[in-house]
């Protein structure tokens, strides 16, 4: 089957972000292929290359980019949420005149229509929120 | 046919919304401070029970929050049997 | 331009947040109206606080905020003509369905379930 996830969670409000690399991962163990993982609204913060965790606690992020850079999962995030949220690349912090590119270069900046897409090309939407 | 996920407490407006639509045929998982709707003699757990549907617990979200005991027979899973859970379902509404 | 994506799924995106406590009610307004853009079959169920968003005399201008009944009125622009209610949510909060600008249809309890059990995917915001 083919998957698309949504994800609307920050990774700093409870764990429910963490759950779903946890659940991209598996979907990939059980044979599965992930056609997309997109990032929308308070979602798009998990892009963040800024957060600093406790030495004692996993970066949340370290998971997405495990799921980039050794299984090469699509990781997109919706430009209009991620603007107000802060999270830049280096063309929309030139574009907007900011200090730098805030986003992790695993994740893509990209419109809804990539999550529009990934929906018609996928069996399964699985959105994790809250 | 819905697999319905709960990331929200009991006491939430989700979980209102959600027990309003779930229904027999369909499967629940509890994730996050959805898991503490399955604390046994509540009438929250009465509720979850009285829509007939297939209830499951994210197991690691059971751990943190230490009610293990208080769930008694509820289907604790892990992500792997979630994932299977999407298979057998062909759509999922998050409600948190 | 925009050119519609095949293959077609159906998508349900459930609103069920008020217009102004969180930045759902735009994303999900921004949601359908992609869906609409390139072509895929999208509905919306306003359910719960979701209501809320279809409140008529909404002055969003008072916390300098976009109109989000405002950008739902503007729907059918978009071929998005026709929405879903949550009958209890509105009699709650007494909106009057009649003057939602928008071809509203009420749904009881029951009747949620059999909609959502209609669509290839359901999108919760």
């Amino acid at each position: 089957m083919i998957y698309t996830i949504l994800v609307m969670s920050s990774p700093a409000s409870g764990h429910c972000s963490r759950s779903a690399a946890e659940f991209a991962l598996r979907v990939l163990a059980r044979g599965h292929r992930i056609y997309r993982v997109f990032f929308l609204d308070a979602g798009t913060t998990n892009g963040s290359v800024s957060n600093v965790y406790p030495q004692d606690e996993t970066d949340p992020a370290t998971a997405w980019l495990n799921l980039a850079e050794e299984h090469a999962v699509d990781l997109v995030i919706c430009i209009t949420s991620a603007l107000r949220y802060g999270m830049l690349d280096d063309t929309e912090s030139r574009r907007h005149e900011r200090p730098g590119a805030t986003v992790n270069r695993a994740f893509t900046l990209s419109g809804l229509g990539q999550l529009v897409d990934a929906c018609a090309m996928s069996d399964r939407l699985v959105t994790f929120g809250g | 046919m819905i697999l319905h996920t709960l990331n929200a407490s009991p006491s939430s407006a989700a979980f209102t919304d959600c027990v309003r639509v779930v229904s027999r045929g369909d499967a629940l998982v509890l994730m996050g401070d959805g898991v503490y709707a399955a604390v046994e003699d509540t009438m929250a757990c009465d509720a979850l029970r009285a829509t007939g549907a297939e209830l499951y617990l994210l197991q690691a979200d059971v751990l943190a929050a230490g009610i293990g005991d208080k769930v008694g027979s509820a289907n604790c899973i892990e992500m792997d049997e979630m994932v299977a859970l999407t298979e057998q379902y062909p759509r999922q509404q998050a409600w948190y | 331009m925009i050119v519609a994506i095949s293959p077609k799924k159906s998508t349900l995106i459930v609103v069920r947040h008020s217009p102004y406590g969180s930045s759902l009610a735009r994303a999900s307004i921004d949601a359908a109206l992609a869906h609409a853009a390139f072509g895929q079959p999208v509905d919306l169920l306003f359910m719960g606080d979701g209501v809320l968003q279809l409140l008529p005399c909404q002055d969003s201008s008072a916390i300098d905020a976009r109109n989000i009944g405002r950008l739902l009125a503007s729907l059918p622009m978009y071929d998005i003509d026709s929405i879903y209610i949550d009958a209890r949510a509105a009699a709650h909060y007494k909106l009057d369905i009649s003057q939602v600008p928008l071809d509203a249809r009420p749904l009881e309890n029951a009747e949620l379930h059999q909609l959502m059990a209609q669509y290839d995917h359901l999108m919760g915001f």
